[in-house]
């Protein structure tokens, strides 16, 4: 997706949080565009019961009118009694394929009801 | 006209800030749903919600991340940032609906680094809400620029 002038200006608008420099993309925003990015995949998402937390490195800035696109990856996978823990990759990439930011997301997810 | 931003000379290692309160509404989980296209049931849905643990819809993890970035700002005269390189996050409880946030930050950490005119400098956050229960915490690391 490509990200405007108005992704920048809800954002700001919303959180008080703003870019350091005019024309240059707050550094938060595209970590929040992945989560829905993740949901274009043809793979239906995931249960997610609660977000633990995540680790996240800024590699280089994004630019209004830079396009991103997203990539996951499932590294860890751990049963617990209610639910599971899912440890997921994710690289945020623009559109000469340079990864901007990056990082890693513990997610609870829901098992699959037993079938009545 | 002098430079109010602090740069990483001016910035003293255990100062704290508080922000002031928040309010987080529905209007900002319809917005940020909007926004981010992050439309999972836990913050879309009240019906379903009704049945969970929360017993209502919760706020995006990631809106209260980016809302206490905002709170940063109103908290402290700005840093001379010259980049945001990362952060480690933690989410310890839910945000509801009418839930009051306020950031409390510490700076917890200045690093020499590579480059002569700036350093690393480690923020240490937690974001409470009006009972004082802690509902994210975690540390961002900044470059800041050097008085020169």
């Amino acid at each position: 997706m490509t990200v405007t002038e108005t992704h920048v200006a809800l954002y700001g608008g919303l959180t008080g949080d703003g870019a350091r420099e005019h024309g240059l993309v707050p550094d938060l925003l595209p970590l929040c565009l992945t989560t829905g990015l993740g949901w274009r995949v043809p793979q239906p998402p995931l249960a997610v019961m609660a977000f633990m937390g995540f680790e996240w490195v800024v590699d280089a800035p994004l630019r209004v009118g830079d396009t991103i696109h997203s990539r996951s990856k499932t590294t860890l996978k751990r049963s617990m009694k209610e639910g599971g823990v899912i440890v997921e990759e994710r690289q945020v990439i623009n559109q000469r394929g340079e990864v901007v930011q990056h990082g890693k997301f513990t997610f609870l997810v829901a098992k699959r009801p037993a079938s009545a | 006209m002098t430079d109010p931003r602090r740069y990483f000379d001016d910035i003293q290692v255990g100062e704290e800030y508080e922000s002031p309160g928040r309010t987080v509404t529905e209007a900002d989980i319809v917005l940020f749903a909007g926004l981010s296209g992050d439309y999972n049931v836990l913050h879309t849905d009240a019906e379903f919600m009704k049945q969970s643990i929360f017993g209502e819809r919760i706020a995006h993890g990631l809106l209260g991340l980016a809302i206490q970035a905002g709170l940063f700002t109103r908290a402290t005269q700005a840093y001379a940032t010259l980049a945001f390189v990362g952060l480690r996050w933690k989410f310890k409880g839910p945000i509801k609906i009418g839930d009051t946030i306020r950031l409390r930050a510490k700076v917890a950490a200045k690093k020499e680094i590579s480059k002569p005119d700036r350093g690393l400098v480690t923020v240490e956050r937690t974001v409470v809400n009006q009972r004082g229960e802690v509902v994210q915490e975690g540390e961002t690391d900044l470059i800041v620029e050097r008085r020169r």
